[in-house]
């Protein structure tokens, strides 16, 4: 692996005319649906965030219009359980590398939300990056969706923040 | 989850070119070729962007679920828009065959299969939401036939979600994501599997046989010809209909029991055809046309007044369908007879003028209705394929 890693290494030489679009590039995107929230509801976004520059980048939060909150979450093993809590200092991208924002996984939080988000909704969100410039993506549709033994309707979730 | 995309994909590339150029001698070439030729389905792929939804001018895949909804009561236009903002997107990944969004096992994302999906919709829809302005020229509910034997389970529907593929899994998978993200809008109504013959069973471009043993979609047009554009594809009328077409729904239960009881001269009168090739009585091919006026020397007509072929042959110009018919296998009773027939389509411009003279006669006079019962019955508007960003449906729900 380490051969071919260096074989494409001198790949970004040759492209540099090209590269000028840098950054983080975020692919896939979805947001859970949230049509039973109300005022301070919950959801969360997902997919796949690039960081195409030469330096760590980390993804430190957002903004959107329909949540107050925007967090960077993981979900981690606390006393025995799955717990969701807010990640310390970011979420750090590696240089060339990809993370994957996923039920059960990491994930950028969207809290207070001020309007019931329903299934094919499409919102439109910032991501805050230190490291990179903050990209904002539009038409981020909202999938009905369940699993990641996540439940942000349940009372009873546990936030460790 | 931290990978090296890009970096990763080059060197599976790499890695399999050198698994190839080991493989390089006569044999490991053969080695080569059969793996290639049993993973064939899997990498086979149908268009989805065009002036056409996918799944209908195009050769039957192996296997299908037709999905029927009925929406919720307080669905509108615009909950029927985010709803096809879903399916859009889903039938476009799925018909490349990649996940869709938020799909809890991406893993079973194996390969196109030739996977397609169109949605269509039942003229109750236009009238829950006030769309009747809306609906296409002969475009209504069917009239009731004397052989009808019509259940609920099997008919209607406000939303039709019509899936298939060449595989299985990739069908049941597929259907599963797009059922998953229809549950916000509708509740299913029914859902009716068939199939048809499996990938390399039939060369392309040829009609496949139904459980009866006949060959069945004979003479329907020729796919890709200007032909099949006048009988399907509707080019005026409302906009969101432009590129799109009529579907006539019939399930149609097959008395195999009384069927086999009957010999190959027999089965072949009733349908005029050749049970062999297809070839009318009259002829020698599948593709021959079939001579009506045709005696035998004792003055009998060759193709008898209650053959099949003869009541469905037009008798105006345009009186032309294009049928796609999957066949069902729903199990047998304890006496092993099987409940079995066809989840029969066609397709058209115009319902009142192309089906609806065909079935008229084959309702008065077809022998066939003696083996045949139609079960299940519905009629559905699929609108046009999209391009670029657009929406299934966009200009019906905007």
């Amino acid at each position: 692996m380490r051969k071919i890693s260096l074989l494409f290494l001198t790949i970004p030489l040759l492209l540099t005319g090209c590269a000028s679009t840098g950054g983080v590039v975020a692919e896939d995107l979805w947001v859970k649906s949230s049509e039973m929230s109300m005022q301070g509801g919950m959801t969360a976004v997902y997919g796949t965030l690039t960081n195409n520059t030469q330096q760590d980048v980390v993804l430190v939060g957002g903004e959107t219009e329909i949540a107050g909150v925007v967090e960077v979450h993981e979900m981690t093993m606390i006393g025995g359980e799955m717990k969701m809590q807010e990640i310390d200092g970011g979420l750090t991208i590696p240089a060339g590398m990809s993370i994957v924002l996923e039920p059960g996984g990491n994930h950028l939080m969207l809290m207070m939300l001020t309007d019931d988000l329903e299934a094919g909704e499409e919102i439109s969100v910032t991501f805050d990056f230190d490291g990179a410039e903050d990209i904002t993506v539009d038409g981020i549709v909202a999938k009905p969706a369940e699993g990641g033994d996540e439940d942000y309707h349940s009372g009873e979730m546990e936030m460790d923040n | 989850m931290v990978s090296r995309r890009g970096f990763l994909a080059g060197g599976a590339a790499a890695a399999a070119s050198g698994a190839v150029g080991i493989a390089a001698g006569a044999a490991g070439a053969s080695l080569a070729a059969e793996a290639d030729l049993e993973t064939f389905a899997a990498s086979r792929q149908a268009e989805f962007y065009g002036p056409h939804q996918s799944g209908i001018e195009l050769d039957i895949q192996a296997v299908t679920n037709m999905v029927a909804f009925d929406i919720k009561e307080s669905v509108t236009k615009a909950d029927m828009l985010r709803w096809m903002r879903l399916l859009t997107d889903d039938i476009a990944r799925l018909t490349a065959g990649e996940p869709v969004l938020a799909d809890p096992a991406p893993e079973l994302a194996i390969g196109a299969a030739r996977f397609t999906a169109y949605v269509g919709f039942g003229p109750s829809l236009f009238s829950k939401l006030g769309l009747e302005a809306q609906m296409p020229e002969g475009f209504a509910e069917l009239p009731a036939f004397g052989v009808d034997q019509l259940q609920e389970r099997y008919s209607a529907g406000d939303v039709l979600i019509h899936i298939a593929a060449d595989d299985p899994v990739v069908l049941a998978h597929g259907t599963r994501g797009l059922v998953r993200d229809s549950m916000p809008f509708a509740s299913v109504r029914w859902v009716q599997p068939g199939f048809a013959h499996s990938p390399g069973m039939i060369p392309a471009g040829l009609t496949h046989r139904n459980l009866m043993g006949q060959v069945d979609g004979t003479a329907n047009p020729e796919l890709g010809s200007s032909d099949f554009d006048s009988v399907v594809w509707i080019n005026d009328g409302p906009e969101w209909i432009k590129g799109g077409t009529l579907l006539v729904f019939r399930r149609i239960a097959m008395q195999l029991d009384t069927w086999d009881q009957l010999g190959t001269p027999s089965k072949e009168e009733v349908i005029g055809r050749k049970l062999s090739n297809g070839a009318p009585l009259t002829g020698e091919r599948e593709t021959d046309v079939p001579d009506l006026g045709a005696r035998h020397p004792n003055g009998l007509l060759v193709i008898p007044e209650f053959a099949h072929i003869r009541r469905a042959a037009p008798q105006e110009s345009g009186e032309r369908i294009f049928r796609r018919p999957f066949s069902y296998d729903n199990g047998m009773n304890e006496r092993g007879s099987m409940d079995v027939g066809l989840l029969w389509t066609a397709y058209q411009r115009d319902i009142s003028k192309q089906y609806l003279p065909i079935q008229r006669r084959l309702e008065q006079l077809d022998l066939l209705n003696q083996w045949t019962v139609p079960i299940g019955s519905a009629v559905f508007a699929i609108p046009g394929g999209v391009q670029g960003s657009e929406l299934l449906a966009e200009a019906l729900f905007s």
